[in-house]
């Protein structure tokens, strides 16, 4: 077994429990701190899948702003930031934990695990021409869906509406 | 298993999806429920780079297109963030609390 293997071992457990935590603590600031923890672990693991570039956004965009943004969130909606939530339907949470059932099954009882093993690694500076030539069509679709959507939250957040 | 191979990633992936359901299935607070979007989505976003870091560039460029791709879905998550926290506020503002069943409006 070797030290990647370990490593993913480790970083994946991490993963499962820590959004399992933040699904199930009943403090909505503690979820979002679990939620950090979460992100900063996947950035971890694309590290280890020779991704860097997408790492380091991982933690700029969803350990930096995504995190903020949803404690933005709670601090205006609510009086006192430290709430504890109601308790939930437990049919739900069965018919949940049935679904995780099925995925699971489904995974391990494909071929998945004689999959290729061998890591790819490659130069950033290719990504970056890859993302102005071949793929530029969805960076252009992206910056459009970020102007309309920034348009859109302008609209639903606007005062004196009725 | 003895290495590190593309089925244990997608196994997470799968595992973290599961997770993300299970939240959406059982939170009825609006925020809670976009973290749980927002980890579903994040098992979406690890399976391109999956398949991006295993099946490399056999010719072409297709091990570098899933991270692209992957690129691309960091800032829709984000963007859909951005856009969910809107609808909270709106939310709020309208009744009073972000219980996703309070958001009856459309309800014939």
């Amino acid at each position: 077994v070797s030290l990647e293997l370990w490593a993913f071992a480790v970083l994946a457990v991490v993963a499962v429990v820590t959004g399992l935590l933040a699904l199930l603590v009943r403090e909505l600031v503690h979820t979002i701190l679990w939620v950090a923890v979460f992100f900063v672990d996947l950035a971890a693991i694309y590290f280890l899948l020779e991704a860097p570039f997408l790492g380091v956004l991982q933690l700029g965009v969803y350990a930096g702003a995504v995190t903020i943004l949803l404690l933005f969130g709670v601090m205006v909606t609510r009086k006192r930031i430290f709430f504890r939530e109601a308790t939930t339907g437990i049919g739900a949470g069965a018919l949940g934990l049935a679904l995780l059932a099925i995925v699971l099954v489904a995974t391990a009882g494909s071929a998945l695990f004689s999959a290729p093993a061998t890591l790819h690694p490659y130069a950033v500076a290719d990504l970056s021409q890859l993302l102005f030539t071949q793929d530029g069509g969805w960076l252009v679709l992206l910056g459009l869906t970020m102007l309309s959507a920034l348009a859109g939250a302008i609209f639903l957040v606007r005062e004196g509406r009725e | 298993v003895s290495d590190l191979n593309a089925g244990a990633v997608l196994g997470l992936s799968a595992v973290l999806l599961g997770v993300g359901l299970f939240g959406i299935l059982t939170r009825r607070n609006f925020i809670l429920l976009l973290i749980a979007i927002e980890i579903a989505m994040n098992a979406a976003i690890l399976n391109f780079v999956a398949f991006g870091a295993f099946l490399g560039n056999g010719g072409g460029t297709v091990g570098l297109s899933g991270q692209a791709i992957a690129v691309v879905l960091v800032g829709l998550a984000a963007t859909e963030v951005a856009v969910g926290l809107a609808i909270v506020l709106a939310l709020n503002r309208l009744k009073g609390s972000i219980n996703v069943g309070e958001a009856t409006s459309l309800k014939l």
